[in-house]
Formats: C-alpha cells, sequence, structure tokens
C-alpha cells in the first residue's frame, strides 16, 4: 500500500466520524431553537469546514491518481443550488448571514453533481469567514459556460491573489503563502470538465453584484 | 391562510440502517418534517422481509450494512422480487463519493444517493424533489409494466414537448423503452437528437447498442472503445464491448475487457461470471477460477447467487487443485441452496465431471444418472441452461450423441432466442464439440426460419389451409418453439375469422398461446394476439 492510499482510508474514516460529529451538532442546534451561541455556532463552522477540507482533499486525492474522471450529467440548476442553500442555511443562520440563490427556473447544466457540490460547499464555508452579513449564489448561462458565481459582501479578496489567479489555472501548483486549498481544489475540478476542445476554469473578483469578493466557477 | 399539503407527510419510510445511531438521526429528522409512519431494519435480510409484509412509499438504505446484504443487494432483490412498486421511492445513504457505485451498477440503480452527513433541510429538499418527480413518471413506468410501450412513448413526448428542464432524461427513458422493443432506428434517432444537444456517455452507450442490435459489430466496437477511452470508468460500457467481442468471435479482447471492468467495480456478480464463462472458453483457468470464486463470493446475499457459478468453481479447483478441493466446494454449494432441485442437478453434474477428472468413471457415471433424475423433473422450457448443463455433463464422459440430441432440441425449441443460441454455441466450444455435430446451429435456425416465413406465406396468399397443415406439423415437432406457435396461433386464428368461430378452434389457439405465455408473457406478438382473439370472440357474441 502507497502512503497516499492509506492517507485517503484514514480520510474516510475520519469523515464518518466528523458526519456524526456534525449532525449532532445540527440537532443540538435546533433543540436550542436556533438561539444565538457563539460556542456552538463555531463549532459548527468548523466541523463543517473540516469536513469539505477532507472531501476536497479525497477529490484531489482522485484527481491525481487519474481514478476520476467527471460524472457529466443533466442537473437543474435551481434543484441543485436549493438543496446547496438547505445544506448550509442551518449554519448561516447561526452566524447570522443570510444565504441565498438566484437563478432562471428552467436553468438545466451539464456537470459532475458530486464534486461541483463540494467545490461549492467549500466556497459557502470560506465565504462565512470573510464576508459580513450576505452570501448570494448566482447561476447563469455566458455564451457556452454555465458560471457559479459565489458572492458576499466582505472586505473582498486581496489584489495579490487576484493577481495570482492565471497562475492556479495554467499551473498545478499552489501559489505560496497560506494552503488556498479551496481555491486549488476549485480549479482542479472546473477543469476535470471538457466539452469539446473547451475546459472548465475559475476566476477571481471583486465587487461584483454584491460589494465583496465574487468567486466564479466557469464549465463549459 | 391555505396549508398546503406537506408531501412528505402521509407515506410510509423504511430506515435500513445497521448503526443505531444512524438510523435513530434519520428517524428523528424525518418525525421532524412531518412524518409518523417509520419502520426500522437493521440489517438486508430484515429490511427485505420487512417489505415482503407491507408497501413502502420511500426507502432510505445505507450502502454499508456490515456482514450480509449491501444496499445494493436490497435494491437488486427488492426490485427484482417486486417487493417496492414502482411508485417507490429508494434513497441510497453513502459514506462518501458513489461514483464507483453509480458507475458499477449493472442492471438497478437507486433513485438517488445521499451522501453522509447531511441534516433534516437537504433530506426534506431531496425527499420532496424525488416523490414529485416519482409521480411524475408513474404513469409512464405503469405503462411499461403493463408492455404497453407505444403508450410509455407517448406520454414522455407529451412531457419533452413542454421542454422542462429534464429533458434528456426524459429522452434517455424513451430510448431504454425503444432498445427494450428493438426499435433500433427509433432509438438512434433519439440518442442523436441528445448528443446534438451534449456529448453525453450513456447516450453514446445508447448509439452503440443500437449498432449491436442491428448486428453491426465492428462499428458497435468501435462506438463502445471510443466510449471506454474518454470514460475509463463506465463499466457498461465494458460489458458492451466484451459482448461485442464475443459477437466478432474475438474472445481474447472480450476477456481483457472484462477483466479491466472488474477491476473497477469486482463486486457485480454478473459480470463476474461473463468474465468467468468467457475465460472458460479460452481455457483459462486461472483467470476463470479467480471470476467464479468473486461470483460465488460476492453472489452469496445477492439475488444473482446462480448455482452454475458453484458448479464451475468445482469443476475447475478439481484441475487446478486437486478433486478434493472441488468436492469441497459442491459440498458448501449444497449448505447453500438446501433442497432446491435446480442447485441439485448442477451439483451432480460437476460431481460426474469431478469424478471422471480423478479417474472414476463409476462413480462419475451414477452421478450422471442421478443428474438425469432430476433434469426429468424439470420444466425443459423454463430452465434452458440445465438442458446445456446436462449436454456438457454427457460430452465429457463422451456420450456426445445424448450431448447433441439434447442441444438439437433446445435450439429446436427456442430458435429465435438470441442470447440462448449464443450460449448453445459457447458451450459447443468447451465441449470440444464441432458445428457440424449439431448440423450447425445457424443451419437448423434458418431452416426454421424458412418454415416460418413459408407458413405465413401461404397465409397471405389466401392458402390457409395449407398455411395451417405445415405450421401444426411443425409445432408438433417443436413444441417449446415461441415463433412457430404463435405463427400457428396466428393461422388458426385467421382461419376463425374468415369462417367462424368454434369453441374447439379457440381452446386450440389458446394451447399454442398459452406455450408461449409460459416462457414469454411479456411477448409482444402474444398481447396482440391475445387482444385480436379476445376482440374476435367479443364480435362474434355480439352478432349472437
Amino acid at each position: 500500500m502507497r502512503f497516499s492510499d492509506i492517507l485517503a482510508s484514514i480520510i474516510h474514516d475520519m469523515k464518518n466520524s466528523l458526519g456524526m460529529v456534525i449532525n449532532t451538532l445540527d440537532e443540538l442546534v435546533i433543540e436550542n431553537e436556533y438561539r444565538e451561541n457563539d460556542k456552538l455556532s463555531t463549532l459548527q463552522h468548523e466541523s463543517k469546514r473540516l469536513n469539505n477540507n477532507l472531501i476536497a482533499l479525497l477529490s484531489l486525492y482522485k484527481i491525481e491518481n487519474e481514478q476520476l474522471d467527471a460524472n457529466i450529467e443533466e442537473i437543474s440548476i435551481d434543484d441543485f443550488l436549493e438543496e446547496i442553500v438547505a445544506d448550509n442555511q442551518t449554519i448561516a443562520r447561526t452566524k447570522g448571514v443570510r444565504l441565498d440563490y438566484q437563478c432562471e427556473d428552467a436553468l438545466t447544466g451539464y456537470f459532475d453533481e458530486w464534486l461541483i457540490r463540494g467545490v461549492i460547499n467549500n466556497l459557502i464555508g470560506n465565504g462565512l469567514r470573510y464576508t459580513s452579513s450576505r452570501i448570494s449564489i448566482y447561476a447563469e448561462m455566458i455564451e457556452d459556460y454555465l458560471v457559479f458565481n459565489i458572492e458576499d459582501d466582505g472586505e473582498g479578496f486581496p489584489p495579490s491573489m487576484i493577481e495570482a489567479q492565471t497562475a492556479f489555472n495554467r499551473n498545478k501548483s499552489l501559489s505560496e503563502g497560506h494552503t488556498q486549498l479551496g481555491i486549488y481544489f476549485a480549479s482542479m475540478v472546473a477543469r476535470t470538465h471538457k466539452n469539446g476542445d473547451k475546459e472548465g476554469y475559475v476566476k477571481l473578483a471583486n465587487k461584483q453584484r454584491l460589494k465583496g469578493g465574487c468567486f466564479s466557477i466557469w464549465l463549459p | 391562510m391555505s396549508f398546503k399539503q406537506n408531501p412528505l407527510e402521509k407515506k410510509a419510510y423504511l430506515i435500513v440502517d445497521d448503526f443505531g445511531d444512524m438510523r435513530s438521526m434519520i428517524k428523528n429528522m424525518l418525525m421532524a418534517c412531518g412524518v409518523r409512519d417509520i419502520s426500522l431494519a437493521i440489517n438486508g435480510a430484515e429490511a427485505l422481509a420487512s417489505m415482503e409484509t407491507r408497501r413502502y412509499d420511500v426507502v432510505l438504505c445505507d450502502y454499508n450494512l456490515g456482514p450480509g446484504k449491501d444496499g445494493q443487494q436490497v435494491l437488486e432483490e427488492a426490485k427484482h422480487r417486486h417487493l417496492i412498486g414502482l411508485g417507490c421511492v429508494f434513497l441510497m445513504v453513502t459514506a462518501e463519493n458513489t461514483r464507483e457505485m453509480v458507475m458499477g451498477a449493472v442492471e438497478y440503480e437507486p433513485d438517488s444517493y445521499l451522501t453522509k452527513p447531511f441534516n433534516k433541510d437537504l433530506l426534506k429538499t431531496r425527499l420532496e424533489k424525488l416523490i414529485a418527480k416519482k409521480q411524475d413518471l408513474l404513469p409512464v413506468e405503469q405503462a411499461m409494466a403493463k408492455q404497453n410501450h407505444l403508450q410509455a412513448i407517448k406520454i414522455l413526448d407529451a412531457k419533452i414537448a413542454q421542454k422542462p428542464p429534464n429533458s434528456n432524461e426524459l429522452r434517455k427513458i424513451k430510448g431504454e423503452i425503444w432498445l427494450a422493443a428493438s426499435e433500433t432506428a427509433q432509438a438512434r434517432e433519439v440518442y442523436k437528437t441528445v448528443l446534438s444537444i451534449r456529448d453525453m456517455p450513456w447516450a453514446r452507450l445508447g448509439l452503440g447498442k443500437t449498432l449491436y442490435l442491428d448486428k453491426r459489430y465492428a462499428e458497435a466496437q468501435e462506438a463502445f472503445q471510443t466510449l471506454i477511452d474518454h470514460h475509463q470508468s463506465y463499466t457498461a460500457a465494458y460489458d458492451w464491448l466484451a459482448k461485442t467481442y464475443k459477437r466478432l468471435n474475438q474472445l481474447d479482447a472480450a476477456q481483457k475487457t472484462l477483466q479491466t471492468a472488474t477491476k473497477i467495480s469486482p463486486k457485480a456478480v454478473l459480470r463476474q461470471q461473463m468474465l468467468g464463462e468467457i475465460a472458460l472458453q479460452n481455457k483459462d483457468d486461472q483467470v476463470a477460477e479467480a471470476a467464479f470464486t468473486k461470483a460465488v463470493k460476492h453472489g452469496r446475499h445477492s439475488v444473482y447467487r446462480h448455482p452454475s457459478n458453484y458448479a464451475n468453481l468445482a469443476k475447475i479447483a478439481a484441475v487446478t487443485k486437486k478433486g478434493d478441493a472441488g468436492l469441497k466446494v459442491l459440498k458448501d454449494m449444497k449448505r447453500e441452496f438446501g433442497k432446491d432441485p435446480h442447485a441439485h442437478l448442477y451439483m451432480a453434474t460437476a460431481e460426474s465431471v469431478i469424478h471422471e477428472t480423478m479417474g472414476n468413471s463409476k462413480a462419475s457415471k451414477a452421478s450422471l444418472e442421478r443428474a438425469a433424475d432430476i433434469y426429468q423433473t424439470l420444466d425443459h422450457h423454463t430452465t434452458t441452461d440445465c438442458s446445456i448443463e446436462m449436454a456438457k455433463a454427457y460430452s465429457n464422459i463422451g456420450m456426445t450423441d445424448k450431448a447433441v440430441d439434447l442441444l438439437q432440441n433446445t435450439v429446436l425449441n427456442n430458435h429465435s432466442d438470441e442470447a440462448l443460441m449464443d450460449e448453445i454455441k459457447d458451450a459447443m466450444v468447451t465441449m470440444d464439440l464441432q458445428e457440424e455435430a449439431l448440423g450447425s446451429v445457424d443451419t437448423i435456425r434458418q431452416e426454421i426460419a424458412s418454415l416460418n416465413k413459408r407458413g405465413v406465406e401461404l397465409a397471405r396468399n389466401g392458402k390457409l389451409e395449407d398455411a395451417i397443415s405445415l405450421l401444426e406439423k411443425s409445432s408438433e415437432q417443436m413444441p417449446g418453439n415461441k415463433v412457430v406457435n404463435l405463427n400457428t396461433a396466428l393461422v388458426l386464428l385467421m382461419d376463425m375469422e374468415r369462417k367462424s368461430l368454434s369453441a374447439e378452434g379457440v381452446d386450440k389457439i389458446r394451447v399454442y398461446l398459452e406455450r408461449v405465455k409460459k416462457v414469454d408473457p411479456d411477448n409482444l406478438t402474444l398481447n396482440k394476439l391475445q387482444n385480436r382473439l379476445k376482440s374476435a370472440i367479443r364480435t362474434t357474441e355480439q352478432e349472437a
């Protein structure tokens, strides 16, 4: 067994334990009738982030090992985003953040539901740290691409990150400084989405619809 | 203020999980959604037993259920045994990425996969969507269950015309219906429409299947190969590629293809069985032994458990290891299958082969005699696999005449069953029997086909009496042959419609239809003839 295989199987096990932790915390929040509780909210937020990161690690492991090609399906965007928002609503509410989404009713997309769900959950998790009061997901078709924009009303991305973005779309290497696993993961996943000779990518910007940062995933 | 009916509330739920905390957690979530009718099961056997006693609207089943059946096997058996209705939502709960399961599934897929951890809100949203979708597609499934393909297509077309977001999903079902009805041109049309919108692997697979069904094997081979090149874990594409290689007589390539597929999803019993059988033909004992070992191991709790896998494993073990190893497999088999005569026939034939391998001719003959006794008690029209197994056993001890006789009869009675004819040809390869020994499977088939054609032509030219005497005589020779029986019934009915209906004549027609019903109750021509007979009877009654 290679070390990376051992690592992957340990991560599976960690995820199972964490799953129980997250569910128990959700129950506690409900028992508390969503009353503000900073400690509970921190626990909830951090365990969710941990889970999202483990999913990211597992997916990256599989992408690197070429065990994974995107399982492209036809997906109703409205249904998809409704679920994601439902999944993250409890925690957003305890942090006092408004979480919503916007898209046309009949919008359909072609992508790997499991992978993109992982990426968006990860971005929401990060967003909850930096936003001041709101996170919105906007989905739209721009030319031949389906675009998910995850926006917040916080301070926005620092200029250095926006400048560095061509690097993580072209190279596989992580940019220096903090790990930025989220961005790396998102761009790797975007790239497994191909249609004809087009390939998915990610984009960072500030002050789009909301005044904070805007992370976009472009899928052909 | 208006109260909207909560679609989740008035349904019956079954939660299957071996983990107590998880069961109560899901139960709590459902109760928080207003659900009251919730049953629990701690393993697959308990779940199936529970489904036998009552109907559930929603089954939430964990994939990993500890020892015994896994979630996929629960689903397969529930569907196979019709324990869950068409409107039932089956939700598979999994610990992690489900890609391997999705891609590895051979026949049945759950309605959705739910990855742990999930919370109440997500579960509620998902269930609402699934229940609505099931409701929407129920008329299609009902039409399909009644074998009314055209009605199902009509409903789907009406839905697609409204351009819903899931129109390609509807087209996928439409394509499968056309394929099931062997309407390849129509199916091709559907898949081409999808591919013009988006390059979807299932549409490419569908297109390949139409080529295969049209016997355009070289093109089919290329289609499946291209698909695999782009989607390396799409195991269904490997199955079809292997089937195509078989038709092209490239058994080595077929074996290699299945070996790759079983590496991706080792638990699919049918795939391991297919690999084992091809390896046997290739005389690759090592691969065959490994494949049958896995087919037996993973099939133990599966509805796809088949005695032939045990018998084949026993026979090979006797060769690669020693005779006792083979006999030990048979002992296990006896313990697992109990009194099932179907299994006992396989035990007896395998025993005969093993004794022969061990040089004990007398014991071998005795076992074969026991097999022959069991064979006499079975219905040969529904257990054609036993006829082939018997033939193999006879040929193994040099009784080639008996073997040829059995196979010839099977061909005569089932000449239109493509898959069975392939099995017979495969069996002849493993028996080292020349095709000529049988008078060539294809020649026999051609003779029957031209005989049928002559009968129908005579009828069409108004020579009904000649047609009747020709077809009646043939169905005497091959009473199990579907096409001959159907044609005989048809010409008799045509004759009666022209003259007048008699009770005696109706009974005669029913005998022929009954024979077909026994082996193929869903046969489209059979359904048409049954309806035609009914309306003829009705008209006569009205006139009288």
